[in-house]
């Protein structure tokens, strides 16, 4: 299934609201000048996701999942490289840099995660005019093909990827990451016929 | 009891606080099974967590027991109070807008590198000095059939992590300024010179605001200012120069000791007066020592604190002890320097003595050996004249002369041939110590049988050569000289009656059995000489060598004697019974040294002798 290009663009508008908000707890929370930036959206079936992540993002793969239920549901993960999530957790705490996620940072990029997470599916809830429950965020570190294999064995039913680049901008660092929204055919129809009735409000 | 803590007071039900349960939309049945409520007692009395349920208007449904312990409220105490009234700071930390989006559905998680803590609630841990307990915390809207109810918030005490982190972290930035001054003083060539910038970090970031480096001066006994940090430059002057007699402590001062002196300007030791007009709180100085050996002292001072932990002056005595070792190690160096200094100058002196005697040395031997050919030179014409005129007495006059006299010109003219012969050999010794020389590849199976043909008849009878014989590198005329001398003492000492005979071979020697070669018993002359310049490089030294034997029948030479053949003037045992002038083998030393080479003999009184020259090979490796 293909986006159409005023779709993407409507798409890129929505999550870009959510993720005003996002910066903005981030910002508050920490002190610091956060940025969130959309550089792409896209569509993909579950199939496909897979391998199209292993281009963009290897090694060890920390991600945020959340499951959400409710007149949609799904699985919202954010996906970070490693050198990603210690440079994250380093200019969020001021900690000094350690060779590897301790407890307390894997606690701060579950945060972080959350935070992101309820902004963009916050976004779509306001969107569809549904109420989305959350579960608690859980944090895995693992190769993307384990990350995702366990993602499809806890809901056979998950069939499209919708998959976010962002781009967390603070003190003169980017760190890039990946939002991965999954969704069953039902909840993605949903999501496409909602978006295209947003357009036409706001056109009309 | 359970009830009450659960249920809120108006009755209403919050059912299933655990997180799990809030993604549930459908129906939940409105009476609890006895394992909902044994779940529930189990969350209440025993769960290591801090659980607490509020409705919609944030006031607190459910306080267990955790939280009970933790906060020092009872739940009856709390029931039905707002979670802002009863932790007011929730409103100024902006933490409420949390709550408030979990009525609207939103789970939240809090971190402690974050936050710190989501309530403010004494930490258990005594020995750690946050302020308040470090919490992870979870806040989840309580929904039953799709409707938010209120907010169930579960807190984690992770004081104990977050304080080993903390201690952990301390360590590695210890461990971390440790290694950066370790390396620091041990790279610098001269430690002295980068005190300053060590110095002032280390106080930095052990927040001190001064230090003092003092360096002992043994002539005078005393501690002089090498280098300060945080002192205004009229302090300096006060501690410019530090008498050894005005420490007290410094007699019995070990390595790594501490000195250090809380509350200064609290006290009126005389002592300190310094230090409290220098405004220091307290102060630690290192006695910086080599074992008893004095190298400086180093002092590190606060004016914002009256005491100093134990923590910084282990750390402080260890960053002293390196310092100590870095002083003594470039004092160590610049000792050595200076002795080896001192060795250079002496060995060139040495050289230039050696270089010098050894060409006045030169210049005295070449003077000698012109002086002796001079001599021989001049003296063979009169010689000549004196045998001359005994022939023409005895030949033409014989008849006018009364017999005693002819004896007396007879012994004249015997005289007269002996010194001719003399001062021939003379010549020929001077001449083989003083030509030009070339060294080039000679074929000893033509050399020797040419020379044998020269020397007569007799010789060619008694005289067999095992051909082939080997190509050396050599002077031709210097080697006929030396086979015809050898030959000659053949013919010469031999016993009287006994036809002689002679045997000539030769032999190769590779490189590696050359000094192995010399067996005991032989005697080699030319070892112990002076080689002729440029002859006797290493490769040559190194190269494979040919040693040409001859072996006779004669009378053979003592052992004793065998040391001193080949010196000039010197001869064998029985050499009255001989003639010669005992030159002969000194000319073969001197010309088979001045090849490079060298000479021997192996013999036994009586049962002839071998005679030997050896001689560089030419190869193909080893040309001319």
């Amino acid at each position: 299934m293909e986006l159409t290009s005023v779709q993407k663009d409507t798409l890129t508008e929505l999550i870009n609201i959510g993720y005003a908000r996002a910066a903005g707890a981030l910002s508050d929370l920490t002190g610091h000048r956060i940025t969130l930036a959309v550089p792409e959206v896209a569509i993909h079936e579950i199939e496909k996701i897979t391998p199209l992540l292993h281009e963009v993002i290897q090694g060890e793969i920390t991600s945020v999942n959340q499951f959400f239920g409710g007149s949609i549901s799904g699985n919202a993960i954010l996906l970070l490289d490693k050198a990603a999530a210690l440079l994250l957790n380093r200019l969020l705490t001021d900690r000094p840099q350690a060779g590897v996620l301790d407890e307390s940072a894997r606690e701060v990029i579950v945060e972080v995660g959350n935070i992101v997470l309820n902004a963009c599916l916050g976004v779509f809830g306001n969107l569809l005019q549904v109420q989305i429950s959350f579960s608690v965020p859980h944090l895995e570190v693992d190769d993307i093909e384990h990350i995702m294999r366990s993602i499809r064995i806890q809901d056979q039913s998950f069939r499209y990827a919708l998959m976010i680049h962002t781009r967390f901008h603070l003190r003169a660092s980017d760190v890039s990451g990946y939002l991965v929204i999954i969704l069953g055919v039902t909840s993605l129809d949903r999501l496409i016929l909602e978006l295209r009735k947003w357009e036409e409000r706001e056109v009309g | 009891m359970l009830v009450s803590r659960l249920l809120m007071t108006d009755g209403h039900e919050i059912s299933a606080p655990l997180p799990s349960a809030a993604l549930q939309s459908s129906p939940q049945p409105s009476l609890q099974s006895p394992l909902e409520a044994a779940t529930l007692e189990w969350i209440d009395q025993f769960a290591p967590y801090g659980v607490i349920a509020t409705d919609r208007e944030l006031r607190v449904r459910s306080w267990n027991r955790w939280m009970e312990q933790h906060s020092g409220m009872e739940a009856k105490s709390v029931l039905g109070r707002k979670l802002t009234d009863l932790f007011p700071d929730l409103e100024k930390r902006r933490l409420v807008g949390q709550l408030g989006r979990a009525l609207e559905g939103e789970v939240s998680v809090f971190s402690t590198a974050l936050h710190g803590w989501l309530l403010p609630l004494q930490p258990v841990a005594r020995e750690v000095d946050f302020p308040f307990m470090k919490q992870t915390a979870r806040i989840a809207p309580l929904v039953t059939r799709g409707q938010i109810h209120g907010v169930i918030i579960v807190i984690e005490d992770v004081t104990q992590r977050e304080w080993q982190s903390e201690i952990l972290g301390r360590q590695a930035a210890r461990d971390e300024i440790l290694a950066w001054a370790l390396a620091h003083l041990m790279k610098a060539e001269d430690p002295r010179r980068i005190t300053r910038e060590v110095f002032c970090k280390i106080a930095e970031h052990l927040d001190f605001d001064s230090y003092l480096l003092h360096l002992f001066e043994p002539e005078s006994s005393t501690f002089k200012l090498h280098s300060s940090g945080g002192i205004e430059p009229e302090q300096e002057r006060l501690v410019h120069v530090v008498s050894s007699e005005t420490i007290p402590w410094l007699a019995e001062a070990k390595e790594g000791q501490a000195v250090v002196r809380e509350h200064v300007q609290s006290t009126t030791d005389p002592l300190l007066e310094n230090a409290r007009q220098f405004g220091f709180g307290a102060y630690v100085v290192f006695p910086l020592l080599v074992g008893s050996t004095p190298l400086g002292l180093l002092c590190f001072a606060t004016r914002t604190r009256d005491s100093i932990t134990p923590a910084e002056t282990d750390l402080l005595s260890t960053i002293a002890q390196y310092l100590a070792v870095a002083l003594n190690r470039e004092k160590t160096d610049r000792e050595l320097r200076a002795a080896q200094q001192k060795l250079n100058e002496h060995a060139q002196d040495l050289e230039q003595k050696v270089a010098d005697r050894t060409a006045s040395l030169k210049q005295i031997i070449a003077e000698l050996q012109t002086f002796s050919y001079t001599i021989a030179h001049d003296l063979r014409a009169p010689i000549r004249a004196l045998k001359g005129y005994c022939e023409v007495l005895m030949e033409d006059h014989a008849e006018h002369l009364p017999a005693d006299v002819a004896a007396i010109v007879g012994r004249l003219r015997n005289s007269s041939i002996q010194m001719d012969a003399l001062t021939r050999d003379l010549l020929e010794f001077s001449k083989v110590s003083r030509q030009d020389l070339t060294l080039s590849p000679l074929d000893l199976s033509h050399a020797v049988p040419e020379t044998i043909s020269l020397g007569g008849v007799r010789l060619v009878a008694c005289t067999t050569v095992q051909l082939p014989l080997h190509t050396v590198l050599a002077n031709r005329t210097l080697v006929v000289q030396c086979i015809s001398n050898l030959l000659e003492n053949a013919l010469k000492f031999c016993h009287p009656g006994i036809p002689p005979v002679v045997k000539i071979w030769s032999e190769l020697i590779p490189a590696a059995k050359k000094s192995g070669k010399i067996e005991t018993g032989h005697f080699s002359r030319s070892r112990y000489s002076l080689s002729e310049p440029g002859l006797e490089t290493e490769a040559a030294a190194n190269a494979p060598r040919v040693r040409l034997w001859f072996e006779d029948n004669g009378i053979g030479i003592s052992a004793e004697a065998q040391g001193k053949i080949f010196g000039i003037f010197e001869r064998g045992d029985r050499a009255g019974e001989h003639e010669g002038t005992g030159i002969g083998l000194a000319i073969v030393s001197r010309a088979m040294e001045r090849m490079g080479g060298e000479c021997g003999v192996e013999s036994e009184p009586g049962r002839g002798s071998r005679f030997w020259l050896e001689f560089r090979a030419a190869t193909p490796a080893n040309p001319a």
